[in-house]
């Protein structure tokens, strides 16, 4: 079987959130099938600059085909284009405007696509402009990774016939589907919440990442890039209130790049971007979790803080934090600063109640997100897939004076529409 | 703050937020609903805006100003205002014509206007030179009151926390005392207390042998405010698993009976 992993961005030190995931697929699907990345030129997720070598290269053991990015990102065009198609009545037209501005856009990249004689096709991040017209041109091939967070470009119209035709779609969590669901009433396309799992080391060294960085309290941590967006701005409020409490408390470990003024407070300790190992220590050593994010699909750090055996404390705002806390019962979540507290303060005093915690996150990973378990869901979709028929086919753009025709309302307000909340009863 | 009992494996933790919001309701008390908050926000500045403090004549100053009905005008617009020059000869050859000129349009509706805008725009100058200290004190104030406010919700936050603490830790000292098996009265001063022996300095050293004995068997020291001081309580419960396991607080609950099991290692 031939498969094809397509994916914005690709490589050994590329660390963003879907890149990350599409290369922990195609390196686990590689042993099982004929497996090659098509990705583009870029590095960089704002610019889109050209700067890796176009054509084929081999990263991890997996050929890697670059395609280059027709123009990079102006972020002025960009952002004009989306507070328009976010807040206010547009057309189709501009819609397709946008997916251009945003970008990646590479057209001989969608037509290697559709030429080669691929199997499936694994379209990684709905909202990009490599797997728009990849799943327009080969539906019938292609398998959708929406990576979809709740933010409004999930409810502008150009999405919702590509998630009613793709061939199949894995979703990262329950409340992704429940909103890709719900904007698009494609509950008939195959799907399966499957996410994606991590190599967590069964020993990981507390007492190493002591040493090595001198901290010796007791200690809660972020990892992630640190960033307004992220939720880091509230979490730093929020903790200096915490620490003002209690004296002699918790200390907030950070791991990863600044893109924030980090506050210079003698509780929180700002370590930058560290290896791997380090970061499997450091959360080892470490109390707990927090992620303080608004926006996610999929927390691979909360999933690695649970395969490790640590409680995850969690922005219960976001849904799928909130939900995943729920389900496997190995984390709490705070909406307020006084849940906030309560909650920290609960992880950092409460031992049974930590314990358990921790337990059950270890459990929940190891029956949903270890590795075989994650292989195991896409072979099943991929052998399923191979049974059925493809039937669908997708519905066809309007046509050009339909697609400037001002009649879709703001992707704001769609999104508004869309019934929220994290999604409870299921086991998996 | 929190104070769950973890009995068996089963955790909900949907349960455990609802306890805890409702242990937030609890202590905040009333809270103000959004109407009330924009209630709040309508109202006009002018009840609060209070001189003292600020400046002593700040208000009054600003006030007559308002009131005043005559200024002292700027500039003196006359009928010949328009057309005078300092050349004799132009000034001349203007009032020549300024007969002609008045059959074309009424120039006096201009001179007024001109007039009266000067007078405001003097006017206006001193209100705003007030205008501006006034804005300028009030944000130094509210600056000020903010900068308070903030500390004395930390002092607040830190005394509820440190109270509420000792509640607990008070409660498991009672607990113990209560319901110990064989437990002995507390401890009474031995000196001058009414109907009871003096110990003799004997029973009192082999007492303060025992005291440093137990203490001695104790982890580790505990943190100002963490629950780890509930571990005072006596009951023979380790307060923590090792040097990276959270503080224990329920354990050391003697209500919390046999069910809860002790704390063991992380995984590390």
């Amino acid at each position: 079987m031939r498969l094809a992993v397509a994916v914005q961005r690709y490589g050994a030190d590329i660390n963003g959130g879907a890149e990350l995931h599409a290369r922990y697929i195609a390196e686990r699907l590689a042993p099982h099938a004929s497996v090659e990345v098509v990705t583009t030129c870029a590095r960089d997720y704002v610019t889109w600059r050209n700067e890796l070598p176009p054509g084929v290269e081999t990263v991890n053991g997996i050929p890697v085909r670059r395609f280059p990015v027709a123009h990079e990102r102006d972020p002025l065009d960009f952002g004009r284009r989306s507070e328009h198609v976010f807040n206010h009545v547009h057309s189709t037209a501009d819609e397709l405007a946008w997916l251009k501005s945003e970008g990646p856009a590479s057209r001989p990249m969608v037509d290697y696509l559709a030429s080669a004689p691929f199997d499936f096709v694994f379209l990684f991040s709905y909202r990009y402009y490599h797997a728009y017209h990849a799943a327009r041109r080969i539906p019938a091939k292609a398998i959708l990774v929406p990576t979809a967070e709740r933010d409004p470009a999930v409810g502008l119209g150009i999405f919702a016939p590509v998630f009613r035709s793709v061939r199949a779609i894995m979703y990262n969590s329950h409340e992704e589907r429940a909103m890709i669901q719900a904007v698009a009433s494609n509950a008939d396309v195959p799907s399966v919440v499957v996410g994606v799992g991590s190599d967590v080391p069964t020993q990981a060294d507390a007492q190493r990442f002591r040493r090595k960085f001198k901290i010796d309290r007791p200690f809660a941590i972020y990892v992630g890039r640190i960033d307004v967006n992220k939720g880091c701005k509230e979490l730093f409020g929020f903790f200096r209130r915490y620490a003002a409490t209690f004296p002699n408390g918790i200390d907030l470990v950070l791991l990863g790049s600044a893109i924030m003024q980090v506050p210079d407070h003698p509780r929180i300790h700002h370590l930058g971007f560290v290896s791997d190992a380090d970061k499997f220590d450091a959360m080892a050593a470490a109390d707990l979790l927090i992620m303080p994010s608004y926006f996610e699909s999929l927390s691979m750090v909360a999933l690695e803080a649970w395969g490790i055996g640590k409680p995850v404390l969690a922005n219960g705002r976001c849904d799928v934090l909130k939900g995943q806390c729920i389900r496997s019962r190995a984390g709490l979540y705070y909406e307020s600063y006084e849940e906030f507290a309560e909650t920290l303060y609960s992880l950092e005093s409460n031992g049974p109640l930590h314990q358990r915690l921790g337990r059950n996150g270890r459990d929940y990973f190891n029956a949903h997100y270890s590795w075989p378990v994650i292989e195991r869901k896409y072979l099943d979709m991929l052998e399923r897939l191979r049974r059925e028929p493809a039937t669908r086919t997708i519905e066809p753009l309007p046509g050009w004076m339909a697609r400037r025709r001002k009649d879709l309302p703001a992707a704001a307000d769609v999104l508004a529409g869309i019934p929220s909340g994290a999604v409870v009863g299921h086991a998996s | 703050m929190t104070d769950m009992q973890i009995r068996s494996d089963s955790v909900d933790v949907e349960q455990i937020m609802r306890q805890i919001r409702t242990r937030i309701r609890e202590k905040r008390g009333v809270d103000y609903t959004e109407e009330e908050i924009k209630e709040l926000a309508r109202v006009k500045l002018e009840k609060f805006l209070d001189p003292t403090g600020v400046r002593s004549d700040l208000l009054a100053q600003f006030r007559r100003t308002n009131a005043e009905p005559d200024g002292n005008p700027n500039f003196n617009f006359e009928n010949t205002t328009l057309f005078h020059s300092r050349y004799g000869i132009v000034r001349f050859i203007r009032r020549m014509l300024q007969p002609i000129l008045k059959l074309f349009f009424n120039v006096n509706p201009l001179i007024d206007a001109l007039h009266i805008q000067s007078d405001l725009n003097a006017r206006g100058f001193r209100r705003d030179e007030l205008q501006y200290e006034l804005i300028h004190n009030l944000v130094l104030e509210t600056t000020r009151l903010g900068i308070q406010v903030k500390n004395l919700k930390m002092q607040v936050d830190s005394m509820s926390g440190r109270l509420d603490f000792d509640e607990r830790r008070a409660r498991a000292l009672e607990g113990v005392v209560q319901y110990r098996p064989g437990a002995v009265p507390p401890l009474q001063p031995t000196v001058s207390a009414p109907g009871r022996a003096v110990e003799t300095e004997a029973q009192a050293a082999e007492r303060r042998t025992r005291r440093r004995r137990r203490r001695g068997r104790r982890p580790g020291g505990g943190r100002d405010g963490m629950p780890q001081g509930s571990g005072d309580a006596g009951n023979g419960v380790e307060t923590r698993g090792d040097a990276d396991s959270p503080r224990v607080a329920s354990e050391a609950r003697p209500d919390s009976g046999g069910s809860a099991p002790a704390p063991t290692s992380n995984v590390e």
